[in-house]
C-alpha cells in the first residue's frame, strides 16, 4: 500500500492521515457537518424533525441536584402543598419625594402597573385548557391585598388597601398608615421605613419571567419621567435572565477567545497557513461536543456553556506541540514528510498519555453527585478525545497538504534570519529559557525552597477558603438584577426567601392504647358543658362512654365508629333527643380537630417564639407565619389595641380568628401558611442576603435553638425554597469536587508510574500539578474569593493542563540524558525546542483566555483568570522544579540510564 | 351532564311547550330575584357547604340559614316583594366553629347591617358591609351571593334565549367597585331561577360559575337544593347542599337582633 519508504515507523493511524490527507480532511468536515446539522436543523424545524431534540437551555439552580433528591423531591411537593409560586419582584422606591411613593402620582402608576400585571396572562401553549403568565390572585400589591381596621363604634373593616389610586396626598398616607400597620405587609409590600413598595407577581412559570419583566418594562416606560424607580428581580428574573446572558457570552466570549489565540499563533509562528490549522481543530472539537450535547438530549446550562471555553486551549494545546516541534525539526530534516513522521513519532506517546490523564480528571466529575457537573465532565472527556483524533491525524495531514516550495520559502526565510543574527542572536524567549535551564542546575536547592515556602503560605490560604455561592453574585456588580437586589434589600426585609415546614414526625401509632382515660375525662366535661346549656345528654353520651371503655380500636378509627353510629340515631331521633345526639357528635367531632395541630394555641406559640428568635439572627430581615395571621386579626378583631395582638388561648378562638380571616377578598391566602387540615406549616423567613453560608448558618442556629426547645406535637422541621436546595447541592459540591480530585489525582498518578515505568518518575510528574492546584487554591483562599461552583471545577481543568507540561518536559528529559549522556549536557537541548513549545503553550492559551475577563457574568470571568493563572504556573512549576529536582536527586532519577 | 337530568326533572309538570310571548327584561329579573331570595314569608335550610382546592383537599362546614322577609307582599310586577330581609346563620360544624353566628339586615337603599358573633371570644363584631363582595366564610360563595345582589346595582340585557332559558347579560353601574365585567346569568323559562351564572373579569376572560345542580319543589316553591360554585381562577369549587328547607315557618322578628346571637333560637335551628 505505502509506496514511500519511510526511515522510521509510525503509528498506522497517522500513516493512514499522511498518505490520505484529503480523506481525512473530507472526513472530519463531513462528520462535523453532519453533528452540527442533527443538532441545529431540529430548532427550525421542530415539527418535521420531532424526533431529534432541539436546543433547552436550563437556568434553573434547582437542576443542580437530580430530579430524585429528596431535597428536591420535598421542595417541589411543599410548593404545591402551599401554592408557592415563583415570584417576579418589582420594588419601587422614590428618593425624590419626602413622602417616598406615597404620594397620589406615584400610586396612580403603582395602580395601573399592578391592574396591567394582572392582564399578563395568556393560554398555555402546552395545555389550552390552562393559563400562563401572572397569577392574577395571588399577587400583592396595595391595590390586590386586604387591609382590615376598627371601623369605629366597635365595627371591624374589611376593605381593599387600595381600591383606586388616592387624589390626595392625605389618602396616599393613610395608605401608608395602614399598610405599616400590617405585620405581613410591613417589610415586605411595605418598606420599614414606609418609602418604597414593592409588588409580588406570581407566575405560573419561572420561565415566563423574562417575558413578564419585559412587559413590565415597557409598560413602565409608558409612564414616561418617573418621580419614583422601578427595579425587578427574584430569583426566577435572574435565572432567566443569566440565560439570556449565557448565550450572548457563548457567542462571543468564546469567539473572542479564539481571535486571541489565534493573533498569538499567528505571531509565534509567522505563518498563517501553519496557524489555521490549530484552529481547525479547536473549532471542530467544540462545535460537535456542543452538538453532540444537544443531540443527546443534554441542557445548555451554566457547567455546559462553560465546555467550549475548557476544549479549546486542551485542543489547541495538542496542536501546538505538533506545529513547534515539526517547526524546529524541519530547518535539519529538510524533507516534510520525514520530520512530520520523525516528530508524530517523537510526540505519539506523550500525547495519547495527556490525552488520557486529562479525560481521566474531567470523566473523574462523574463521581460528584451534581448532575450538571457531571455533564460537563463528561462531554469535555469526549471533546479532549476528538481533540486528540484529529490533532494527530489533521494537522499531519495539513502539514502534508502545504506545497513544498511553500514550504521551503519559508524554512529558508527563518534559516536566513538565524544565520544573520548567528546564534547568539536568538529570539529573546529562547535565550531566557536556556538561562532559565542553566539556573534551574546551579540553583536547584534555591528553586525547591521558594518551591516549599510557597506550598507553605498556599497551604495558610487554602485553610482559609470560604466556601459559598450565591446565583444572585453571577452577575456583574452594576447589572441590573444586582442593582435591583441591592436596592430591594436595602428597603424590605430581604428578597430572599427561604421556608421551614413543620409537620408530625411519621412515627407508627403514637397514641396507642392509653388515649381512653383522658378521652372519657374530655366526654364527661362536654357533657357537663351541654347539661349546663339545657341539652337532654343522657342517653347519647352514656353509650359513648360504654363504647369507647369497650373498643379496641385506635382512637381515629374508634371516632370513625361513632360518628357512624351517632349518624344513624340522628336519623331516627326525635326532637328531645336529637339534640343530646348533636351534642354527642358534636363532641367526636371536636376530638377529630385535636388532630388539628396549627390551630392548637401551644403550636402557634412554639410558631412565635421560634419566630422571635429567627427574627434576631443577623441575615434574617423578617419573617411570616400562622401566627402573625392570627395575631393580626385578633387585634383587630379586639379594638386594635396593641395588647391584643397575641395568639387566643383555645383552639377554638383561633378557629374562629381565621374563619374571619377568610371572610376577605382573599382567604386562600391562608393556605400559603397552612393546609387545609391544619397538620403542616410554612414558617417564611425573609432574608437580606443570599449566600449559601449565610443560609448554612442560619440553618444550624435554627437546629440548635430546636434542639433546646423541643417542640410539641411530636413536630419536625424541614427546610424548602431555593435557598435551602442551593446549600444542599453546595454541600455535595465540595465533597464531591474533593473525592473526584482524589480519585482522579490517583489514577493520573498510576498512568504515570506505567508510562515512565517508574514510581519515582511518575511521583515527579505530579509535582507540577500538585503545586499548580495548591497555589490556586491558596491565592482564593488568600484573596477571600469564595469557592464556589465555577472555582470548584477548576482543579479537573488543573489535572487536565498541568500534567500535560510535565509529561513533554519529563519524557524528553529522559530521552535527552539518554541520547547527551547526561543530564547536565541535556539541559541545553531541553530547554531549546521542548521548553519552547511548553512556554508557547502557557502563553498561547494562557493570554487567549483574557478576553473573559470582560465578561458580564461572573463565573466567566473567574474561569478566565484562572484557567490563564493554571497555565502560567503549571508552565513555570515544570520548567524550574521538575529540573531542580532531577538535578537534586539525579541518583534516584538515572540510576538505569538505560531505561529511558 | 349531570345539570341537563335535573333541568329535565326541574321541568316535569312545567307545560314547557307552550310557546309563551318572551316576558320583558324587568319581569324577568324580578321574578328570578324572587324566586331565589324572597319565596314565603321567611324561610328555614340547613346547609353543608364542602370545599375543594384545586389539589382536591376539602373542608366542610355546615350552618342553619333563618331568613325573613319583611313585606308582606309577594307582587313582583310593582316590586312591592322587595324590601328589608334578615338574616341568620348558625353554624354547627366544624366543631370549633359551632355557635358562631352570622346576623344580617339587608336593606333595598343602604348599606347592610352585619354582626359576628365569635363564640369562642365571647365578641360580638360589627362588620363594615361596605363591600359585599368578600368571601363568605372561606368559601366561592360571596357574601352578596348568600344575600343577593342589588338589582340596581347592574344594567340587564337580553342576549338571547333558548328553548330553556332567558340568557341575560349584566354590567355593573359602577365598574369600579367590583372586580367583573359582567355576569351572564341563563334563567330557566319556566321556574325562572338561576340555573348557571357565569362572570367574566375586565380582560373578558370567564373567572367563576355557579350552577345549580339539583331542584326541588318544597312546599309549592322551586327550589335549589344543589349547587356549585367554581372559582376558574383559583381551581377552587364550593357545594352547597341543603336539606330540611321550610317555609313560612314563623320566625319571630326578635331572633333577628343582636340578643340572640349569644344564645341561639335553638327551636328553630333543628
Amino acid at each position: 500500500m505505502n509506496q514511500h519508504s519511510d526511515s522510521e515507523t509510525v503509528n498506522p493511524i497517522v500513516l493512514f492521515s499522511i498518505n490520505h490527507p484529503r480523506v481525512i480532511t473530507l472526513l472530519m468536515t463531513f462528520i462535523t457537518a453532519v453533528i452540527i446539522s442533527l443538532a441545529v436543523l431540529p430548532n427550525f424545524f421542530p415539527q418535521e424533525l420531532n424526533f431529534l431534540h432541539t436546543i433547552k437551555v436550563d437556568t434553573d439552580p434547582e437542576n443542580m441536584l437530580s430530579a430524585d433528591n429528596p431535597a428536591r423531591v420535598y421542595n417541589t411537593q411543599m410548593k404545591k402543598e402551599f401554592s408557592l409560586s415563583d415570584i417576579v419582584v418589582v420594588g419601587i422606591s422614590n428618593e425624590d419625594n419626602v413622602n417616598g411613593v406615597f404620594n397620589p402620582k406615584t400610586l396612580a402608576n403603582i395602580h395601573a402597573l399592578t391592574q396591567f400585571s394582572m392582564s399578563l396572562s395568556w393560554p398555555d401553549e402546552h395545555d389550552a385548557t390552562k393559563t400562563a403568565g401572572v397569577i392574577a390572585v395571588d399577587i400583592l400589591s396595595p391595590s390586590t391585598v386586604d387591609n382590615m381596621e376598627q371601623g369605629g363604634l366597635g365595627t371591624v373593616n374589611f376593605s381593599w388597601l387600595m381600591p383606586e389610586a388616592p387624589t390626595t396626598d392625605e389618602e396616599a398616607l393613610l395608605i401608608k398608615k395602614r399598610a405599616l400597620n400590617i405585620p405581613f405587609l410591613k417589610g415586605t409590600l411595605i418598606s420599614e421605613d414606609g418609602g418604597a413598595l414593592a409588588l409580588y407577581l406570581p407566575i405560573t412559570d419561572k420561565h415566563l419571567s423574562y417575558q413578564v419583566r419585559e412587559a413590565l418594562l415597557t409598560k413602565i416606560a409608558e409612564f414616561g419621567d418617573t418621580e419614583e424607580n422601578y427595579y425587578i428581580t427574584g430569583l426566577p428574573v435572574a435565572e432567566d435572565t443569566f440565560g439570556v446572558e449565557m448565550f450572548k457570552q457563548m457567542a462571543m466570549s468564546a469567539p473572542s477567545a479564539m481571535l486571541v489565540i489565534f493573533l498569538l499563533l499567528w505571531w509565534f509562528f509567522k505563518k498563517l497557513i501553519f496557524v489555521t490549522s490549530p484552529m481547525i481543530v479547536a473549532m471542530v472539537c467544540a462545535l460537535s461536543t456542543m452538538g453532540i450535547l444537544v443531540i443527546t438530549g443534554n441542557t445548555i446550562h451554566i457547567m455546559s456553556s462553560m465546555i467550549p471555553i475548557f476544549i479549546m486551549p486542551i485542543a489547541i494545546l495538542d496542536a501546538v506541540h505538533i506545529l513547534s516541534d515539526f517547526f524546529d525539526r524541519y530547518n535539519t530534516i529538510q524533507d516534510k514528510r520525514k520530520t512530520i513522521i520523525h516528530v508524530m513519532n517523537e510526540l505519539f506517546t506523550p500525547m495519547l498519555i495527556t490525552t488520557l490523564t486529562t479525560i481521566a480528571g474531567f470523566a473523574s466529575l462523574v463521581l460528584t453527585p451534581i448532575p450538571p457537573v457531571q455533564t460537563f465532565g463528561i462531554f469535555i472527556a469526549i471533546g479532549v478525545f476528538l481533540a486528540w483524533i484529529w490533532s494527530i491525524t489533521f494537522i499531519p495531514a495539513f502539514i502534508i497538504g502545504i506545497p513544498d516550495e511553500k514550504l521551503a520559502a519559508f524554512i529558508r526565510s527563518r534559516a536566513d534570519k538565524k544565520e544573520e543574527n548567528a546564534h547568539a542572536n536568538k529570539t529573546f524567549m529562547a535565550r531566557l529559557l536556556i538561562k532559565l535551564g542553566r539556573f534551574t542546575y546551579h540553583q536547584p536547592m534555591v528553586i525547591l525552597l521558594i518551591t516549599f515556602s510557597l506550598i507553605g503560605v498556599a497551604g495558610y490560604g487554602i485553610s482559609k477558603i470560604n466556601i459559598n455561592d450565591n446565583p444572585i453574585k453571577w452577575f456583574n456588580e452594576e447589572h441590573a438584577i444586582r442593582v435591583a437586589d441591592r436596592v430591594l434589600n436595602e428597603h424590605f426585609g430581604g428578597t430572599y426567601m427561604a421556608y421551614l415546614a413543620l409537620e408530625e414526625k411519621a412515627t407508627e401509632n403514637t397514641t396507642a392504647q392509653n388515649f381512653k382515660p383522658t378521652l372519657l375525662q374530655r366526654l364527661t366535661a362536654a357533657e357537663e358543658t351541654a347539661i349546663q346549656a339545657g341539652y337532654d345528654t343522657h342517653n347519647a353520651f352514656n353509650l359513648l362512654a360504654t363504647l369507647i371503655k369497650d373498643s379496641k380500636l385506635d382512637k381515629n378509627s374508634l371516632e370513625l365508629q361513632l360518628i357512624d353510629l351517632i349518624n344513624k340515631k340522628l336519623d331516627t331521633a326525635s326532637d328531645e333527643e336529637y339534640d343530646g345526639w348533636d351534642q354527642a357528635l358534636l363532641f367526636i367531632d371536636s376530638e377529630q380537630q385535636r388532630r388539628e395541630i396549627f390551630k392548637q394555641p401551644e403550636a402557634l406559640h412554639y410558631l412565635a417564639n421560634l419566630q422571635a428568635y429567627i427574627n434576631n439572627i443577623e441575615v434574617v430581615g423578617k419573617s411570616n407565619s400562622l401566627s402573625d395571621v392570627v395575631k393580626t386579626v385578633h387585634r383587630e378583631l379586639l379594638l386594635g389595641k396593641q395588647e391584643e395582638y397575641r395568639i387566643p388561648d383555645s383552639s377554638s378562638a383561633i378557629a374562629q380568628t381565621l374563619i374571619t380571616f377568610q371572610n376577605s377578598h382573599r382567604p386562600h391566602d391562608l393556605w400559603h401558611f397552612v393546609t387545609p387540615d391544619y397538620r403542616k406549616t410554612s414558617l417564611w423567613i425573609q432574608m437580606q442576603s443570599g449566600d449559601n453560608q449565610d443560609m448554612e448558618k442560619m440553618e444550624t442556629l435554627i437546629a440548635d435553638y430546636i434542639q433546646q426547645h423541643p417542640m410539641p406535637y411530636n413536630l419536625q422541621a424541614k427546610w424548602f425554597g431555593l435557598t435551602h436546595i442551593n446549600v444542599v447541592w453546595q454541600d455535595k459540591m465540595v465533597m464531591g469536587m474533593f473525592e473526584s480530585f482524589a480519585g482522579s489525582f490517583v489514577i493520573v498518578l498510576i498512568m504515570m508510574a506505567l508510562m515512565f515505568r517508574s514510581f519515582s518518575w511518575g511521583l515527579l510528574s505530579m509535582i507540577p500539578l500538585t503545586v499548580t492546584v495548591g497555589l490556586i487554591y491558596g491565592v482564593i483562599g488568600l484573596i477571600g474569593k469564595d469557592y464556589d461552583m465555577p472555582t470548584a471545577v477548576l482543579s479537573s481543568l488543573s489535572i487536565g493542563l498541568a500534567v500535560d507540561y510535565a509529561i513533554h518536559f519529563l519524557s524528553r528529559a529522559r530521552e535527552y540524558t539518554a541520547t547527551y549522556g547526561s543530564w547536565e549536557k541535556a539541559i541545553e537541548p531541553l530547554f531549546s525546542e521542548p521548553a519552547m513549545a511548553i512556554a508557547r503553550n502557557a502563553i498561547v492559551v494562557g493570554v487567549g483566555f483574557t478576553p473573559l475577563l470582560a465578561a458580564p457574568l461572573v463565573p466567566y470571568q473567574t474561569v478566565g483568570i484562572f484557567i490563564a493563572s493554571i497555565l502560567f504556573m503549571a508552565g513555570i512549576s515544570s520548567l524550574l522544579i521538575l529540573p531542580a529536582f532531577i538535578t537534586l536527586m539525579q541518583g534516584v532519577f538515572f540510576k538505569q540510564p538505560n531505561n529511558a | 351532564m349531570n345539570f341537563k337530568h335535573l333541568l329535565l326533572a326541574a321541568s316535569i309538570g312545567l307545560a314547557s311547550s307552550l310557546a309563551l310571548a318572551t316576558p320583558s327584561v324587568d319581569d324577568i329579573i324580578h321574578t328570578a330575584n324572587y324566586k331565589t331570595y324572597y319565596k314565603g314569608q321567611d324561610g328555614k335550610a340547613k346547609v353543608k357547604m364542602t370545599i375543594t382546592d384545586a389539589q382536591n383537599r376539602t373542608r366542610t362546614r355546615e350552618f342553619t340559614i333563618l331568613r325573613k322577609d319583611m313585606p308582606t307582599s309577594d307582587e313582583i310586577a310593582n316590586h312591592a316583594y322587595q324590601g328589608e330581609q334578615k338574616m341568620y346563620v348558625y353554624f354547627n360544624r366544624p366543631a370549633d366553629v359551632n355557635k358562631m353566628v352570622f346576623l344580617v339586615l339587608k336593606k333595598l337603599e343602604a348599606d347592610d347591617d352585619r354582626w359576628l358573633y365569635l363564640p369562642a371570644l365571647d365578641l360580638v363584631k360589627r362588620i363594615a358591609a361596605t363591600d359585599q363582595r368578600t368571601s363568605f366564610v372561606g368559601s366561592d360563595y360571596l357574601y352578596e351571593d348568600v344575600s343577593g345582589r342589588n338589582l340596581s346595582a347592574d344594567t340587564h340585557t337580553l342576549i338571547g334565549e333558548d328553548d330553556n332559558y332567558y340568557i341575560l347579560e349584566n354590567t355593573p353601574v359602577d365598574a369600579a367597585s367590583v372586580e367583573f365585567s359582567k355576569y351572564v346569568m341563563y334563567i330557566h323559562k319556566t321556574s325562572f331561577l338561576p340555573i348557571q351564572t357565569e362572570y367574566f373579569d375586565k380582560k373578558g376572560v370567564k373567572y367563576k360559575s355557579y350552577t345549580a345542580l339539583a331542584v326541588e319543589t318544597i312546599q309549592g316553591h322551586e327550589t335549589i337544593t344543589k349547587a356549585l360554585a367554581k372559582n376558574l381562577s383559583t381551581g377552587s369549587s364550593t357545594l352547597m347542599e341543603y336539606s330540611k328547607v321550610q317555609y313560612d315557618v314563623g320566625l319571630p322578628d326578635e331572633i333577628f337582633t343582636e340578643r340572640f346571637l349569644r344564645k341561639a333560637p335553638r327551636k328553630y335551628l333543628r
